[in-house]
């Protein structure tokens, strides 16, 4: 017989650290996803960075900055959630998802492993984009000195938040509403602020904002990057709604669970 | 293995809608044993075994693994059971031993690399060990599918329709090979499978299901002696025009 670990601590850190392997080995397999990590990013940096290269031209100032660390920080969150969700895309692809659920692995190390190995693929894509930056356009993304990692917390928090809803939204709505796992973290993009000050927004919209931690993030860098003091304040009110965006996001996660339990839908993913 | 009932169903419902697609079905699977639950499409065999893994949530009844309730127990069930099915994937884009290894890590294999060496020789996969999942024919990927069920040595393995696409040939050496584990390894099994031969060659006791109730139970011999034919295929065909 096969011993097993016994149950506790060192049999969890197995199961999450199956999890991760298999993205891994998934990953390394596919030069489709390795060009995907660093080709869109890529892309982005280089159409904001020449736009704000033009802007400086006439004179805006601080365009440079404010366009590259927006790009840069937009990318962040957006890579959180976008790892998270398709790396559950993937195990519905495959109908890997029944035999995932019939293993002992619990929901939390499942989200666990994801959340480490989609850190893991975002912090290639950020160095990569961060080195270009650099390189392209002499934007040094540590010019934000200490503030930087705060900012990365907030949206990184809530990139996974958003991740976990969009997991939650296919396992209750079914396959068809996996668009969603790509699109969620543009629905939030106009209300964060990510390429404007919040103040040119329409009244409504920046009321919207005040719910979104990414905005207080944004609006915060462009403050630190004009020479200005680290808002730390804002930090607190971002990092209080990470925490319900997360909250939220797990308490919708159960109930979709629970739904699909009830309803036969996890097995109809194996079809 | 402690000689504690593997697997103990009570009178399990479960409707979808105004589906009734499982209606009081019970049944028992001990140690060692190869139980077979077999009906017509639709009947409610799939069902009945989703409920048995915990991906489907009863109406009413229990289930008891291990003298457990998986709901409450789901961890430690789970780490003693595994499931292959015809009709499941598994991550194409990665190598056979890939797809075993991150498994064995899944189910808390203490010995991870020894065992994904063991099933591959098991389930005569060596040649097949560095290729894609998906770069593999249906019959290879369906070897593949039961070299993972038996990553962790399950005490219960649940299989639904397991020979399904392989060629008589090899359909004929996974039975060899799960009669074995059975015999060796005492290691029980609940099969659905519509290849009739199949079952009376492997099957120790037969449930026959039929608009989500057992209407029929028994070994092949007792079961066609009950309907007055000659074999389980015609059970099978009087069940199902009933």
């Amino acid at each position: 017989m096969t011993t097993l670990l016994a149950p506790g601590a060192a049999a969890s850190r197995r199961r999450i650290w199956g999890i991760i392997l298999r993205d891994f080995y998934a990953f390394r397999g596919n030069t489709p996803r390795w060009i995907e990590t660093v080709f869109w990013p890529t892309l982005e940096l280089i159409i904001w960075g020449s736009v704000s290269l033009y802007l400086q031209a006439n004179a805006v100032s601080m365009a440079v900055s404010a366009l590259l660390g927006a790009t840069l920080l937009w990318q962040v969150l957006y890579r959180s959630q976008g790892e998270l969700s398709l790396a559950f895309l993937d195990d519905i692809w495959s109908r890997n998802l029944v035999n995932l659920f019939v293993t002992p692995v619990t929901v939390r190390e499942y989200l666990a492993g994801l959340v480490l190995f989609g850190s893991f693929k975002m912090i290639v894509s950020a160095t990569a984009m961060g080195g270009l930056a650099l390189l392209l356009f002499g934007f040094g993304l540590f010019g934000m000195g200490p503030a930087l990692v705060p900012y990365m917390v907030v949206l990184i928090v809530m990139g996974w938040a958003l991740g976990v809803f969009a997991i939650a939204v296919v396992l209750r709505f079914g396959a068809s509403a996996q668009v969603l796992a790509w699109i969620l973290s543009f629905v939030f993009q106009p209300f964060s602020a990510v390429f404007y000050p919040l103040s040119v927004l329409p009244a409504a919209m920046q009321t919207a904002s005040k719910a979104v931690p990414a905005s207080y993030v944004f609006e915060s860098m462009r403050t630190v990057l004009a020479g200005g003091a680290f808002d730390w304040a804002a930090l607190g009110i971002a990092a209080a709604l990470d925490a319900v965006y997360v909250a939220l996001a797990l308490g919708f996660l159960a109930y979709a669970l629970r739904h699909a339990r009830d309803h036969g839908k996890l097995s109809r993913f194996g079809d | 293995m402690a000689n504690v009932t593997v697997l103990d169903v009570r009178a399990i419902r479960k409707a979808f809608g105004a589906v009734q697609a499982v209606d009081g079905v019970s049944l028992r699977v001990e140690p060692g044993e190869i139980v077979g639950l077999l009906g017509p499409n639709g009947a409610g065999k799939s069902t009945t075994l989703h409920m048995v893994l915990g991906l489907i949530s009863p109406d009413s009844g229990t289930v008891r693994l291990f003298g457990r309730d998986p709901a409450r127990n789901r961890t430690e069930v789970l780490s003693r059971i595994n499931f292959a099915a015809g009709y499941l994937g598994l991550p194409g884009s990665l190598r056979v031993w890939e797809v075993l290894r991150s498994f064995a890590f899944s189910y808390g294999v203490a010995r991870p690399a020894a065992r994904v060496d063991e099933v591959i020789e098991l389930l005569d996969l060596g040649r097949l060990r560095n290729q894609r999942f998906r770069e593999l024919s249906s019959g290879q990927q369906t070897r593949v599918q039961l070299a993972k069920a038996l990553i962790n040595e399950p005490e219960l393995l649940v299989l639904d329709e397991p020979t399904a696409s392989l060629d008589p040939d090899v359909g004929d050496r996974m039975r060899e090979l799960l009669l074995a584990q059975a015999r060796e390894s005492g290691r029980a099994m609940l099969i659905t499978s519509h290849n009739m031969r199949e079952v009376e060659r492997m099957c120790h006791r037969i449930h026959f299901i039929a608009e989500g109730r057992i209407v029929a139970e028994g070994n092949a011999e007792q079961l066609a002696g009950a309907y007055g034919v000659a074999d389980l295929e015609e059970v099978f065909l009087k069940v199902a025009r009933q």
